[in-house]
């Protein structure tokens, strides 16, 4: 007797989970519709709770930035910590932001630093923002660890200094002069600080957003065609 | 017993000049006949590739790219392409990618032909130039064949392909495959094993490991220094995940780690790794796929900043595109990886003689187009 109830309210459960809603209240004995009301209330919390459990294990993928993010992060953590006032305004997950005074002894330190040991300079790339400002970009890669971090640092146009990081990569001893040649921006520090790209005469900054052709060079009348490129 | 010094004397190598690869100058301070210093002028093909482009809209940059490493426009094509895409999120289907690292990989075996055929002749070696030159030859043809231009393809676009494969290409590329793997045994008996060739280069020019990676030295002089550092395999993009092959590294097989002759041997290793790589992507190439399928109609991406490094035939070619959201790039800047390799030539050919110059010079690869912009 008892079988048959467990029977009819395993049914009815299964019923009203696939979406029957009647199939409890049709149970015509009342003990027998009050546990099979039961089992179904017991079921349905079984169920969420499963999709719970297949939320969580879903929910540390999606925490888990990629790697370079997570990279940024943990170096924006330790900068903050070790050089706490060389952080320059909002920082976010993409690159870290520094003021130019202390480039040199961080450059040293996200270098030597074990944890990170960014032994390559990948990019040196200068940069006009507009309204006077200037902004020299770093990409660092690790060879050891397998990471990238990007370093922005920002100056006024009118006294572009950032030190020179030249003795620590030498590789950025010809980056750094190209964006010398191309934005003006003064490396300090820097041994052999001279044009590479341009003439050693040439005038003026020619990536800068401001920049004006001058009017001959040598006796050779520089072209200006600002037309033509459309 | 003291060293003896001769009178310190400087000499120009360049700008004209058939050994240095392009319009180079060359400012050597001898002692003797042993180096003391090189000091490279560059900026003789400078053409303001960078200030171009944010003057002209992004698909007009492919153009410009192709004109910066001419022996190799259909990576910098690639490099350009990868970038744009990450930086505005589009997906491309297979037979896009797989043509693609098809065309690159031809490239790249087109691209070390002439490396280690010019390497030679700088050396003196004249014939092995022209059996190099013979078969990159067929390799141009190819190219012909898909886009109709030998040199300067602009051919891959943002999301997609100026055409799609002519008929009879991928017969032709396995003919022409068939014909070139034991063309590569040849030229390794042909010059690698040339007892004068190993004179001129082994023992010479050594690159430590470290040496390399301060000055950003990559690609094959890096692979030659002993370090298994391909972007394919570390970093890939692409498809090149989905295929098999091998990083070749300087083994110091005739001298030294890292010397000449192992920069030769690693691109000659590469190429048969590339002809490895062609055929398996010959083999999964999809039949169907429609190459213009992901073009977007306007360029016009979100603003933000991608830095992205592709493996090219000479090292890692890295793009910085900063987008404000018109249809010009705000800021583009190519990171070239044979202007960083020039930049280690004082440091390793110091102390080398004279002649040992050109050999070290040669066994780099360097590009002029790619270096100046």
């Amino acid at each position: 007797m008892s079988e048959d109830k467990q029977k009819l309210i395993n049914d009815a459960v299964e019923k009203a989970l696939a979406g029957d809603a009647d199939a409890v209240n049709n149970i015509e004995d009342r003990v027998t519709r009050a546990k099979a009301k039961a089992a179904l209330v017991k079921a349905q919390r079984e169920q969420p709770k499963k999709e719970d459990s297949n939320d969580d294990a879903s929910k540390p993928d999606e925490k888990e930035p990629p790697v370079s993010n997570n990279t940024v992060q943990k170096v924006s953590a330790s900068l903050a910590a070790k050089f706490p006032k060389s952080l320059d305004g909002e920082q976010n997950s993409d690159w870290i932001q520094l003021k130019p005074e202390n480039w040199f002894e961080i450059a040293k330190w996200l270098k030597d630093n074990p944890d990170f040991y960014f032994d390559s300079l990948q990019c040196n790339t200068g940069f006009d923002l507009g309204e006077g400002l200037l902004e020299s970009r770093y990409n660092f890669h690790s060879m050891k660890h397998l990471h990238c971090v990007e370093i922005r640092i920002r100056v006024s146009a009118e006294k572009p200094d950032i030190p020179s990081v030249e003795s620590l990569w030498r590789v950025a001893d010809w980056f750094e002069r190209e964006t010398y040649d191309m934005f003006g921006i003064n490396f300090t520090g820097h041994s052999d600080l001279r044009r590479i790209l341009l003439p050693e005469d040439w005038e003026g900054w020619p990536l800068r957003k401001d920049y004006e052709e001058q009017e001959t060079y040598h006796g050779i009348v520089v072209p200006k065609v600002k037309e033509g490129w459309e | 017993m003291g060293v003896v010094h001769g009178q310190e004397m400087v000499l120009n190598i360049g700008p004209q000049h058939p050994a240095t690869h392009g319009v180079l100058r060359l400012q050597v301070k001898t002692d003797g006949e042993v180096i003391s210093e090189i000091t490279p002028y560059l900026g003789y093909l400078h053409r303001c590739f960078e200030k171009h482009c944010e003057n002209v809209s992004y698909e007009q940059v492919i153009p410009f790219t192709d004109r910066c490493d001419y022996l190799a426009s259909m990576t910098m094509n690639f490099g350009y392409v990868v970038a744009m895409e990450q930086l505005m999120d589009i997906k491309v289907n297979d037979r896009v990618q797989y043509i693609r690292v098809i065309m690159a990989e031809l490239q790249r075996i087109a691209s070390h032909l002439l490396a280690t055929g010019v390497f030679g002749l700088d050396l003196g070696a004249f014939t092995p130039f022209l059996h190099m030159l013979r078969d990159r030859e067929r390799i141009i043809d190819l190219f012909e064949m898909t886009c109709g231009a030998r040199l300067l393809y602009n051919y891959m676009w943002v999301g997609g392909l100026s055409h799609d494969l002519p008929k009879g290409f991928v017969e032709e590329t396995l003919r022409f495959l068939d014909y070139f793997e034991p063309k590569v045994d040849e030229f390794e008996n042909l010059l690698g094993h040339n007892k004068i060739f190993v004179e001129r280069t082994a023992d010479i020019g050594i690159m430590p490991a470290e040496v390399a990676i301060n000055y950003g030295v990559t690609g094959p002089n890096l692979r030659a220094s002993g370090i298994k550092w391909d972007l394919r395999k570390d970093d890939p993009y692409s498809v090149y995940d989905r295929l098999d092959f091998d990083v070749p590294i300087g083994l110091g097989i005739k001298g030294t780690v890292g010397d000449s002759w192992d920069r030769f041997y690693v691109r000659l290793q590469e190429m048969r790794q590339s002809i490895n790589i062609v055929r398996q992507a010959i083999d999964k190439l999809p039949k169907d796929g429609d190459v213009h399928q992901s073009m977007p109609k306007k360029i016009r991406p979100p603003k933000g900043s991608i830095y992205s490094r592709t493996e090219s035939p000479r090292g890692d070619l890295g793009y910085y595109i900063e987008s404000d959201g018109s249809d010009t790039p705000y800021r583009l800047k190519m990171r070239s990886p044979a202007f960083t390799a020039l930049g280690v030539l004082n440091e390793i050919a110091g102390g080398w003689l004279m002649s040992d110059v050109l050999a070290i010079l040669g066994s780099l690869d360097i590009v002029l187009g790619e270096i100046d912009r």
